[in-house]
């Protein structure tokens, strides 16, 4: 609780330009992509230790620690609260007024009871997960300047959404969203960390008050501790099942710790929910989400989005029921498998394109899983190997009643070649020379200096959604082919006109323009010449509305989603029984991505996916104790290093033609990571007959599952 | 970062010199892999850092008689490539590629890990093992101290104010001679250890002769486990339960802690496996 501020002795130390606190805000004092319920800079309480009370500009790096120093605040404390299980119960201290559940999602189907009595075996089991921080490239920072001649703001800030940027900034500057202009580019990584405002509205703040340029950046452990996390979760599953691997049920309740504020942990806790029962079949299901507040630092979008952690409970339970009905597991999954026109387990039904029986056929027949039990014959006495298999799904696109859509601009240029404007940014997955493939094929050009993509900037670029869900370029692929089908239209008719020839008997090869005999009409330089000459170089747009769900599922905003992404894996560890330490050695990642197109950069998120993963399964967890901390930079929070990642990464591309996608492609940002940790703890289980249940699998966790602690 | 008086210093006499000066007032900068860190985290109260990078007396690996002298500046990236090491002292060249990552074998010392007396410092069990000597240079002149003499709690030593460590003394290895250096770590490089142990073994006619163990992380200082090495001087038959109940021993000599890396349980249990580990390495135990 914040009793006084105090800032009249930083003001007057020489060099120190400007220090805001709350009373300087003249919109809202909040922000948040779902609901706007963290302050700007805080006013009454501090909910967690990277919170901003104020905001300082010195001439100087330098100065900053010493005017800082200079800020008095005086706080009441007050009691943490720290376990989301605790924060459920009705005498726990509150976060926010309203209470401590953010989010409570309830879904029935079928008849859960009538499902158990079914059953020949029920597996019940709690898992936890990690708290898992993004370490992008980079950490959040950027610059910003005002125009007071242009009433313009610029904003420079790597971002994940540069339009919903500008209207969170607007809001809190209350001023019109077109005098802000957001550039977020170029980004080393966002993964979903930066969806969310970062430094976007401290800099605007600092820029409009100064009237200066203002330059912010982030050290890397003031980023862990102020920045959006993955959601660490307990998991309740009660699993029923026939002799014979038939899923009769399944209960579910998901405990999602979002920390001090929302962000998204409504969606995440909902994607959850949808994807809980895993790529199966199964007919009666009670889940519940629960989205619950705390003092633990903020939890927000990762990667996988809340499929990671419900994929680690399903998929460990899985393979406990294999291993009880002493059944293959490959066997077990195909007996329950989705096919198109199956519910899922909050009872949608599955309309689009399922890779998951070629993903099955493939593990089966791969040397590491087929000739699984001669790996461990391999097998010294203390280092034990196992193999472990994990498959899962993820929704692409943000689902029903959410604004998801993808937009592009063409406009030829005088030299023959076309400028492409999509509001798609690049945040490192390679979107940009992805756009320029699909650009160059849509176009029917090759050369690649003939098409200039331009990205990220509010003011010249459509609006194209955010950045995410892993269906960028799904959205801005669609467009581009939409814009790109319109402008070869329009440059077959001018050719019609000025050369007379049926606009049915024009082909284009690669930019030359040709007659059903094969013989030049033209070329795309020529006709841009003439053209330009007539002042009609055309431009055309191309819009796109992601194809959603006809149906929506009661009580859970967004759900259901409509197109899947689907993958696999298969994991090899090596586990050292004296000292629990594991290592990943060989891993296989298949992924139903659709048709692959940029093969390079499919890889690359395969690859980048499996060592995320892993590092989720064995290593990464930001500690936190009583609100602080533990774990603050990258001497602390580990992640894989070279020498720890498997030195054997397969890809195998699973392409189940997408009808719906561009050229038969889906998004594959997210479902590359996800199987990963369940693949990697049941290849533990595997290799030593333990079965863990918590991530990380650190050596400690190990150990302890394969030693038990002597009694005192 | 908060401001400081910054000194080149050309030979061992200046700094000593400069040392008796400033008393506790200053650091010295070496390799700087652990105090550039720290000054940027405004850890450092000192005020004057006295750079000691361009002191050729305190450089170089010299074999002399049946010795080998480490300068204190020389880096782990020295002590990986250096023949005479890798032929007459492999365990301290095992250990050395353990530290850190390339960028900062490039750059840290041994002197400085020794210097900063953490009880994670890797390269610190195998000089355990090998009884170094420190050879320490001050106002007073120079004295030679004992391994076990030196380090007094974690960052602690016996140093005095104006002493420097110049060299650290080995004795070269004989034939009959083998050893191991385990690094228990969250993962596999470029990280501080869970625990550590390593272990030199004499051997003759199938018998160990004599055989010294020393633990990292899992008390204030680097540690002997003299009490495992008493039981296993003399042992003749390797037995897997034996050596397991022996290594066990090790708990009544540990005293380690909870941190983010392990609690202080895991580390108690982990030891005797360490040791385990190495013995298995260095012995033929069988069933």
């Amino acid at each position: 609780m914040i009793k006084k501020i105090d800032i009249s002795k930083a003001l007057k130390l020489n060099g120190v330009v400007a220090v805001l606190t709350y009373n300087d805000i003249p919109g809202l004092n909040g922000f948040g992509i779902a609901i706007q319920d963290q302050p700007v800079l805080c006013y009454d309480k501090v909910r967690y230790i990277g919170d901003a009370v104020a905001l300082v500009a010195c001439e100087t790096k330098e100065l900053l620690d010493k005017a800082i120093d200079l800020i008095e605040v005086e706080y009441e404390p007050l009691p943490v609260v720290e376990d989301p299980l605790k924060a459920l119960e009705k005498d726990s201290p509150k976060v926010h007024e309203n209470g401590n559940i953010h989010l409570h999602t309830k879904i029935d189907k079928g008849d859960i009871e009538k499902g158990f009595k079914e059953a020949d075996l029920i597996i019940e089991n709690e898992y936890r997960t990690g708290r898992q921080e993004h370490a992008y490239l980079e950490t959040e920072s950027g610059f910003a300047f005002y125009d007071e001649d242009e009433d313009l703001l610029t904003i420079f800030c790597g971002g994940q959404y540069p339009f919903r940027d500008q209207i969170q900034i607007a809001r809190v500057l209350a001023i019109d969203p077109r005098k802000i202009r957001i550039i977020d580019e170029p980004m080393g990584g966002g993964f979903g960390g930066k969806d969310e405002i970062t430094t976007q509205i401290h800099l605007a703040l600092l820029a409009y008050h100064t009237k200066r340029l203002v330059k912010m950046e982030i050290e890397r452990d003031e980023s862990i501790v102020f920045s959006w996390k993955k959601h660490p979760m307990i998991l309740r599953y009660k699993t029923g099942v026939k002799k014979d691997g038939t899923l009769t049920s399944n209960e579910i309740y998901i405990y999602a710790d979002t920390g001090a504020y929302a962000s998204l942990g409504g969606p995440i806790v909902n994607l959850a929910v949808e994807h809980s029962c895993g790529p199966y079949r199964v007919p009666n299901t009670h889940i519940e989400g629960f989205c619950i507040y705390t003092n633990n630092g903020v939890s927000g979008a990762f990667r996988g989005f809340g499929v990671n952690q419900v994929t680690f409970a399903m998929e460990s339970q899985m393979d406990e029921i294999a291993e009880k009905l002493n059944m293959d597991p490959v066997l077990l999954r195909r007996k329950n498998i989705l096919k198109k026109g199956d519910e899922t387990g909050i009872g949608s039904k599955i309309e689009t394109s399922i890779g998951l029986k070629k993903i099955l056929d493939e593990i089966e027949k791969h040397p590491l899983y087929k000739d699984r039990e001669k790996n461990k014959i391999d097998s010294s006495e203390y280092k034990k190997y196992g193999v472990g298999i994990a498959i899962s799904y993820q929704g692409t696109g943000l689902g029903v009643g959410l604004p998801d859509y993808g937009a592009c601009w063409i406009e030829m240029r005088r030299d023959g070649g076309f400028n492409v404007y999509s509001g798609s940014v690049e945040i490192g997955q390679q979107m940009k020379t992805t756009l320029k493939l699909i650009a160059l094929e849509a176009l029917k050009i090759s050369d690649e200096d003939k098409v200039f993509i331009i990205t990220g900037d509010t003011s010249i670029t459509p609006d194209c959604g955010t950045t995410t869900a892993s269906g960028a370029t799904y959205r801005s692929r669609r467009a581009i082919e939409i814009a790109s089908k319109k402008m070869i239209d329009i440059l077959k008719k001018e050719v019609n006109e000025i050369f007379n020839i049926p606009t049915d008997e024009i082909k284009i090869e690669d930019g030359i323009f040709k007659n059903l005999n094969d013989e030049k009409i033209t070329t795309y330089e020529d006709l841009a010449e003439i053209l330009y000459d007539k002042r009609r170089l055309p431009k055309t747009e191309g819009h796109f509305n992601f194809p959603t769900s006809k149906t929506k599922i009661p009580g859970a905003f967004g759900l259901p989603h409509y197109i899947f992404s689907f993958s696999g894996a298969i994991a090899l560890v090596e586990v050292n029984i004296l000292t629990g330490k594991t290592n990943l050695i060989k891993a296989v990642n298949l992924i139903d991505g659709g048709r692959v197109i940029n093969k390079i950069g499919f890889e690359g998120q395969s690859e980048g996916g499996i060592v995320m993963g892993m590092g989720y399964a064995l290593m990464e967890d930001v500690i936190i104790k009583n609100g602080e901390f533990l774990v603050k930079n990258f001497s602390t929070y580990l992640i894989p290093t070279s020498m720890d990642s498997p030195y054997q990464i397969e890809t195998i591309p699973i392409e189940s033609f997408e009808e719906l996608g561009p050229y038969g492609s889906k998004g594959i940002g997210e479902t590359t990571m996800v199987p990963i940790a369940p693949a990697i703890t049941n290849a533990i289980f595997n290799a030593t007959g333990k079965r863990i249940k918590q991530t990380p699998a650190t050596p400690e966790r190990v150990f302890f599952a394969l030693h038990k602690l002597p009694e005192k | 970062m908060r401001e400081f008086e910054y000194y080149k210093v050309k030979n061992l006499k200046e700094a000593i010199n400069l040392s008796k000066k400033f008393g506790k007032n200053k650091r010295f900068l070496a390799g700087g892999t652990d105090l550039i860190v720290r000054l940027k985290d405004n850890l450092i109260k000192e005020e004057n850092i006295i750079d000691i990078k361009n002191i050729e007396e305190l450089k170089g690996i010299k074999e002399v008689e049946d010795e080998i002298h480490i300068g204190s500046l020389v880096t782990f990236s020295e002590i990986i490539e250096s023949d005479i090491l890798k032929k007459y002292s492999p365990l301290i060249v095992e250990a050395s590629k353990k530290v850190g990552s390339p960028q900062i074998r490039n750059k840290g010392t041994i002197g400085g890990n020794i210097c900063n007396a953490s009880p994670a410092g890797d390269s610190i069990p195998p000089l355990f093992c090998e009884d170094a000597k420190f050879f320490l240079e001050s106002t007073n002149g120079s004295r030679i101290v004992n391994i076990e003499d030196f380090f007094k709690g974690p960052g602690k030593t016996i140093l005095k104010e104006d002493e420097i460590l110049v060299k650290i003394i080995l004795k070269k290895w004989k034939e009959n001679e083998f050893g191991f250096f385990n690094k228990l770590g969250q993962r596999n490089a470029l990280t501080i250890a869970i625990a550590s142990s390593c272990i030199k073994i004499k051997k003759s006619d199938g018998k160990i002769e004599d055989i010294k163990i020393s633990l990292g992380s899992v008390s204030p200082t680097v540690i002997r486990a003299k009490k495992v090495e008493n039981i296993l001087r003399g042992l003749k038959e390797y037995k897997k339960d034996e050596i397991i109940k022996i290594c066990d021993e090790v708990k009544e000599e540990i005293d380690p802690i909870t941190d983010v890396r392990g609690s202080r349980e895991y580390r108690i249990e982990v030891s005797k496996y360490l040791v385990f580990e190495a013995l298995n390495n260095l012995l033929n135990i069988r069933g």
